[in-house]
């Protein structure tokens, strides 16, 4: 018997393996929100990080007037968005008095060192960590638009997912109707998934976050609306959204320092902590 | 058995720091190449199906745990295609087989269905087809993956390949 089941093992050993390692991924990829496993990542991205910075320091060199303009232009784009809305808002005479402030967020502009660009995720490692201040959950954007947020953080560096990643979702809004709607990413383009037919949202439309986002403040510029596709039944509609941003060549981006919301029902949502 | 293990791991280092540093810069639409499955397949290719199976799945958890990717979908996406490429491992052609357009060819298919398992075990919500999946989160990075393989048959140092 004995013999029996070592031959067996010996014939199928190639296969014996594979079926051990399958299940050894695929059980790794079901423990992936563990505590313990986000730990092993932080340590292992961490290290690797400085290994990837060092090499990037050596391809590229930022000057600081640059550095300099570039912050400007991300302040500049956000006072900009403001001023929109304000004329959109205007336009349709309603009340500014709830109307949030976006400018004047404290930045921290930081280099990209690595990305992780595939159909389904994307990821960036940041050279910002906890020692520049930088925390979990604090929105990433440049001067074109909004690019992720941070999901990790270790004390030199600092992981981003990006908003083309599946697991990334995002309230926004059309920026012309106020039209409100949940933005995904599917693995070609992002969209605005099952929004009535009715509702007002054209192609060209500017797309903003949303006041009802917890997790990035509003009026952060996102992409334009580029095709409106009707389901079969014609009463839904997916919106598509091409990004302002250019995914593939981003190398400096800004942290927005603020600490999102862990508690929905706090109406304020803690977005406008500068702390 | 063990020390056929360290060549490869060390010459992940360099080939993850170009995969995360430069190759997003020759990316196009989110589609690019694989350099780490060229890797994989020239070992299996020269140990076995065995090895490579193992090989993929350790330089798999390394890059899932180096990239903040989600760890285990390239483990298990690199030791599958390691394995299917073990089929075509065979003792008396190593030289020929990587000294040839069906290295290219296997990298082609490795790197196909590598690239379309991490699509279809990290996309958490789609509404793509399996046809749009197959091509843009499989043949199509394949193809440019196998494209710049080509230059390793080209530029490679002909004594080692040829070992």
């Amino acid at each position: 018997m004995f013999s029996i089941i070592k031959r067996f093992i010996y014939e199928f050993k190639e296969y014996i393996v594979l079926a051990v390692l399958l299940t050894i991924s695929l059980l790794l990829l079901s423990l992936n929100e563990q505590s313990a496993i986000r730990g092993v990542k932080r340590i292992s991205f961490g290290s690797f990080a400085f290994i990837t910075s060092t090499f990037d320091n050596l391809i590229t060199s930022e000057k600081t007037a640059d550095a300099e303009l570039r912050r400007r232009n991300a302040e500049l784009m956000l006072q900009l968005n403001k001023f929109r809305r304000f004329k959109s808002e205007n336009e349709k005479l309603k009340s500014l008095l709830s109307f949030r402030d976006t400018t004047g967020y404290p930045f921290e502009s930081t280099r990209v060192i690595s990305r992780l660009l595939s159909v389904s995720e994307g990821n960036l490692i940041l050279n910002s960590g906890r020692k520049d201040s930088v925390t979990k959950g604090m929105p990433v954007i440049n001067d074109k638009g909004l690019i992720g947020i941070i999901t990790d953080v270790t004390k030199n560096f600092s992981l981003v997912r990006l908003m083309l990643n599946s697991s990334f979702k995002v309230s926004v809004e059309d920026q012309r109707s106020g039209v409100d709607g949940i933005l995904v990413w599917n693995g070609r383009e992002l969209f605005m998934k099952n929004v009535p037919t009715t509702y007002d949202l054209e192609v060209g439309d500017r797309v903003i976050t949303s006041d009802y986002s917890t997790i990035v403040p509003p009026a952060i510029p996102v992409g334009l609306i580029t095709k409106k596709q009707t389901t079969v039944t014609g009463m839904l509609s997916d919106i598509v959204v091409t990004p302002f941003v250019d995914f593939s060549s981003i190398e400096y981006v800004f942290v927005v320092k603020i600490v999102p919301s862990k508690q929905v029902d706090s109406l304020e949502l803690n977005l406008f902590r500068n702390d | 058995m063990i020390k056929k293990f360290i060549k490869p791991v060390l010459i992940f280092i360099p080939l993850a720091l170009l995969q995360l540093t430069i190759v997003p810069f020759i990316s196009y639409q989110n589609i690019s190449p694989d350099l780490l499955i060229i890797l994989i397949v020239y070992y299996t290719l020269l140990n076995g199906r065995l090895f490579g199976t193992v090989l993929g799945f350790i330089l798999g958890i390394i890059f899932d745990l180096v990239s903040g990717g989600l760890l285990g979908s390239t483990a298990f996406a690199y030791a599958l295609s390691a394995f299917i490429t073990g089929y075509f491992y065979n003792e008396k052609k190593i030289h020929s087989n990587l000294n040839s357009l069906i290295f290219s060819l296997l990298v082609l298919l490795a790197a196909s269905i590598e690239i379309f398992l991490i699509s279809v075990l990290t996309l958490t919500r789609t509404n793509l087809s399996i046809v749009y999946l197959i091509f843009n989160g499989g043949v199509i990075p394949g193809f440019y993956t196998a494209f710049l393989s080509l230059f390793l048959l080209v530029f490679k140092p002909k004594k080692r390949m040829a070992e």
